[in-house]
């Protein structure tokens, strides 16, 4: 009889736990978020030098390199001015014999709305190396770098790791 | 067989649109009175999603881009993938008429770089200049 009340007592505290945790697990418990305009810059491809000849080092697919590739998204329209900067010197390399010539471009690879974004491409200020593009829609847009470095009087680039920064600036206006 | 594809074109699919970013807010950042006489306060927040990079450079310039003297806590902070930190930037008050851009640049460890890499800069514009 005893050992029947125990057990009776039992489940009934075991029910009030499991009704009590179902009752905690049924609170509402907030997630608290603020959303704010802003500019993300994206690496989307960090690029790669072919090395076509001793003496060149680019990144065009067609001499085994690959471009780089930025995607710079905005939500607020006509807030930023996207600036790209392809390479003028290398941040890595071995001793290098003679001076280095670099070339490099920056274009619109694609865009998310070519209605909003078609003129870009168009529309683009260039001051040497660095690109400024207007960013006046919200969306994404992707740009493409490509960057040449020759090697002064044909001398051969000395074996080893080269490394060159483009410079992805999202600036707020 | 047609299920495994789809279930190999989703995986593909997600593997290729991995990127990698950092963000800064907010765009417009406002300088105000701090509790420190002679300094003007602003916070910004940065939120690392690159995985390459661990460490951000704060700067403060004016609108020719001229660095101005700021104090925070780190020139350099430490923000590991998928952080974010918030920045207290103090201004002295005959700096703030000068004060223009906010920056946040990402800084690439040497061993961590391979052959080309990409350094990225978000700069806010203290609302006071906002025109």
């Amino acid at each position: 009889m005893l050992n029947k009340n125990i057990t009776t007592l039992g489940v009934a505290a075991a029910i009030l736990l499991s009704a009590q945790s179902g009752i905690a697990q049924a609170n509402e418990t907030p997630i608290n978020g603020t959303v704010q305009s802003r500019c993300i810059i994206q690496t989307d491809t960090a690029g790669t030098f072919g090395n076509p000849n001793a003496y060149t080092l680019t990144t065009a697919s067609a001499d085994g390199g690959e471009n780089a590739v930025i995607r710079i998204d905005v939500t607020l329209a006509n807030s930023y001015y996207a600036e790209i900067t392809a390479p003028s010197e290398f941040s890595s390399s071995p001793t290098l014999p003679d001076q280095v010539t670099w070339t490099g471009d920056t274009e619109v690879k694609t865009v998310s709305d070519s209605t909003t974004m078609g003129a870009y491409e168009s529309g683009k200020v260039e001051l040497g190396m660095m690109d400024r593009y207007d960013l006046t829609a919200t969306g994404s847009t992707w740009f493409k770098t490509s960057s040449v470095a020759t090697m002064g009087g044909n001398k051969a680039f000395p074996g080893g790791n080269y490394t060159a920064l483009v410079q992805a600036d999202c600036i707020a206006k | 067989m047609t299920k495994m594809k789809y279930i190999i074109a989703a995986l593909v699919l997600a593997i290729s649109s991995v990127a990698y970013s950092h963000e800064m807010v907010p765009t417009y950042p406002e300088l105000t009175i701090s509790h420190i006489d002679g300094l003007q306060k602003t916070t910004v927040t940065i939120f690392n999603k690159r995985a390459e990079v661990e460490y951000y450079e704060i700067g403060v310039f004016t609108e020719e881009w001229e660095p101005i003297p700021f104090v925070s806590n780190y020139k350099i902070y430490k923000i590991p993938y998928l952080s974010t930190v918030s920045v207290e930037i103090y201004v002295r008050k005959e700096d703030k008429d000068r004060t223009t851009y906010i920056c946040s640049m990402s800084k690439l460890r040497k061993k961590q770089v391979t052959r080309t890499a990409i350094k990225s800069r978000i700069c806010s514009l203290v609302k006071q200049k906002r025109l």
